[in-house]
């Protein structure tokens, strides 16, 4: 009986506390109404450090609202600068023009940062373990780099054709070097002490790579990943500059031809939310998949 | 014959031109399931030595045999529990998953272990780390990284551990506590241990043999056994035997300075 009772009351203790607990907050709450000044607005700071994704939006907001403000203010014509709410409603009515051709500047971009990605990937796994491959293939790297990609673009229509296939080399090319150049740092900084206390266990070349080099470089990997996949997005672009008959960035070349500013908005905006959501795709799996490392525990 | 033989051995490093000799005319015999100490000035090449006989850099010239093999053959056969400086945990994983660490790479190895494998959760138990067993290396202070390293050590069925300086970046109350639970652990093993200290206290209280070293060439100045019984605990520290030893094993060092 004795003990049932002790039961019961241990159930129940949590909920009452709970409902303490929400009283508590309730007063706190109303005092910091009442007090107004410092509380109230360090309960906001707080809300919103706390919070990922109301700061961007509102600080959007905010840029989105002086932009209308300015322009109807001072009363600036729409073929100058048009105002945010007439871009928006072009992309709103006509949105079922702008989607497909976001789906081809998407998939130039995507395609491209895979291909090019992938591609120095593995230049940096074999640069990593030999400095006489990183001493004769670095400097054609680094020639690439230094090279305007805006000059090779034309090159690559005409040796491509206008369809999609150059704008992904482009996009490639762009983003090839910063992840070589991260893989390679990623993949020999490897702690010292660590690589000896692995080679004391006899591992093998590729055991040290899995276990060691792989997952130390990661940070490195992400990092430059981030700066790729919207480099990917300006490389399409700038092919479909060159020459093209689709996509994003077509349109924002007839749209100038024909001073079509609503048309031209519309689709760099368009492009800036395809990078701002690319970027945050590859933060997402980052998150998912560095969960131990420091920089990532700091942001919490 | 002795488990481990050290003879003639030589180490020269040649740097911008220049030789320095890190060691000359090493000669040392181990016995199975001792623990030895290897302490010196800084530069003497007490971690040339351990590194040698680890297989871990060749020599220049002498022989170095471990249980009748090469330092080489033995290290491809999982012989060596190493516990660097810094703990060499990997901050990707966790306690226990570095505990595994030993087990995931070189399997082929597993054969010529000489003991059964341990519960490692057990063993982070053992040195007061029970609580720690998920929780990433970098969550732990560097004493109890130092902890989880020693653990993996006993834990990773090598017969043979190479501690190198396995305290010296701690400070000294945690050193001094982890010498006991280093103590303990070792007393339920009975592996055969070559720590490298700089303490005195670390090599008396912990060894059957001291191996003093002095530099400039790096060489074995004198080689003193501990014959204080076992298992020692922290009363003996205050006997007049040990401070015989440690003011023994400091007159020979001090000796090589003048
Ligand atoms: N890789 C190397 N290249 C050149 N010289 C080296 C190398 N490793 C060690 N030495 C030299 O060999 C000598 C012995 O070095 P070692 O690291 O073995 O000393 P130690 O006794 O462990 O010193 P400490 O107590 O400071 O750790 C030193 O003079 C050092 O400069
Ligand atoms: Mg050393």
């Amino acid at each position: 009986m004795g003990e049932s009772i002790l039961k019961n009351a241990n159930e129940t203790g949590p909920e009452v506390q709970a409902v303490l607990a929400v009283r508590k907050e309730g007063v706190s709450g109303r005092e910091a109404s009442r007090n107004l000044g410092p509380s109230g607005v360090q309960r906001l700071k707080n809300w919103l450090a706390n919070s990922a994704v109301m700061p961007p939006l509102l600080a959007f907001a905010g840029l989105f609202i002086l932009w209308e403000l300015l322009v109807r203010v001072l009363g600036i014509e729409a073929i100058t600068l048009p105002a945010p709410s007439s871009v928006l409603k072009e992309l709103a009515t006509s949105f079922v023009f702008y989607l497909p051709h976001a789906w081809v500047t998407l998939y130039e971009a995507v395609i491209g940062f895979l291909l090019g990605t992938l591609v120095a990937f593995i230049g940096g796994v074999l640069m990593a373990h030999s400095r006489l491959l990183e001493r004769t293939l670095l400097p054609i790297a680094v020639l690439a780099n230094v090279t305007p990609v805006v000059a090779i673009a034309p090159l690559f229509i005409i040796w491509f054709g206008f369809g999609a296939l150059p704008k992904i080399l482009i996009s490639a090319i762009i983003t090839f070097f910063p992840m070589l150049v991260n893989s390679i740092m990623g993949f020999r900084s490897v702690d010292e002490n660590n690589h000896e206390y692995m080679r004391s266990l006899h591992a093998s070349k590729w055991e040290i790579f899995m276990k060691l080099r792989l997952p130390n470089s990661l940070p490195y990997l992400f990092s430059a990943a981030r700066t790729c996949v919207s480099l990917s997005v300006i490389g399409a672009v700038v092919g479909e500059w060159s020459g093209s008959t689709q996509g994003l960035g077509n349109i924002v070349m007839m749209a100038s031809n024909y001073m079509q500013m609503q048309r031209m908005f519309a689709a760099i905006l368009m492009l800036a939310i395809m990078g701002i959501a690319l970027v945050n795709i590859v933060r997402f799996i980052e998150r998912r998949v560095l969960s131990w490392h420091v920089s990532e525990q700091k942001q919490g | 014959m002795s488990y481990i033989k050290v003879e003639k051995v030589y180490k020269r490093f040649i740097r911008r031109g220049q030789q320095t000799e890190a060691l000359r005319d090493i000669n040392l015999e181990l016995e199975q399931g001792t623990f030895v100490s290897l302490i010196g000035p800084s530069g003497c090449g007490k971690s040339t030595l351990l590194r040698i006989i680890g297989g871990l850099t060749d020599s220049s010239e002498g022989i170095v045999s471990v249980g009748g093999q090469t330092p080489q053959q033995a290290q491809s056969d999982k012989q060596f529990g190493f516990v660097p400086q810094a703990a060499a945990l990997f901050p990707w994983r966790t306690v226990l998953q570095n505990m595994n660490l030993p087990f995931e790479v070189n399997k082929k190895a597993g054969a010529a272990l000489t003991s059964e494998r341990e519960d490692p959760v057990e063993l982070l138990k053992s040195v007061g780390l029970g609580d720690f067993v998920h929780a990433y290396a970098k969550e732990l202070s560097g004493g109890m990284q130092q902890r989880v390293g020693i653990a993996r050590a006993f834990g990773s069925g090598a017969p043979i551990l190479l501690m190198d300086e396995p305290f010296s970046a701690l400070d000294e109350i945690t050193r001094e506590m982890l010498s006991y639970q280093l103590l303990d652990i070792w007393e339920t093993h009975k592996k055969t241990v070559i720590f490298v200290t700089h303490s005195l206290r670390e090599a008396v209280l912990l060894s059957d043999k001291v191996v003093v070293m002095s530099s400039r060439p790096g060489r074995i100045s004198q080689v003193i056994d501990i014959d204080l019984p076992r298992p020692r605990r922290a009363e003996m520290e205050d006997t007049e035997e040990f401070h015989h030893y440690i003011s023994l094993v400091r007159g020979q060092l001090r000796e090589r300075w003048g």
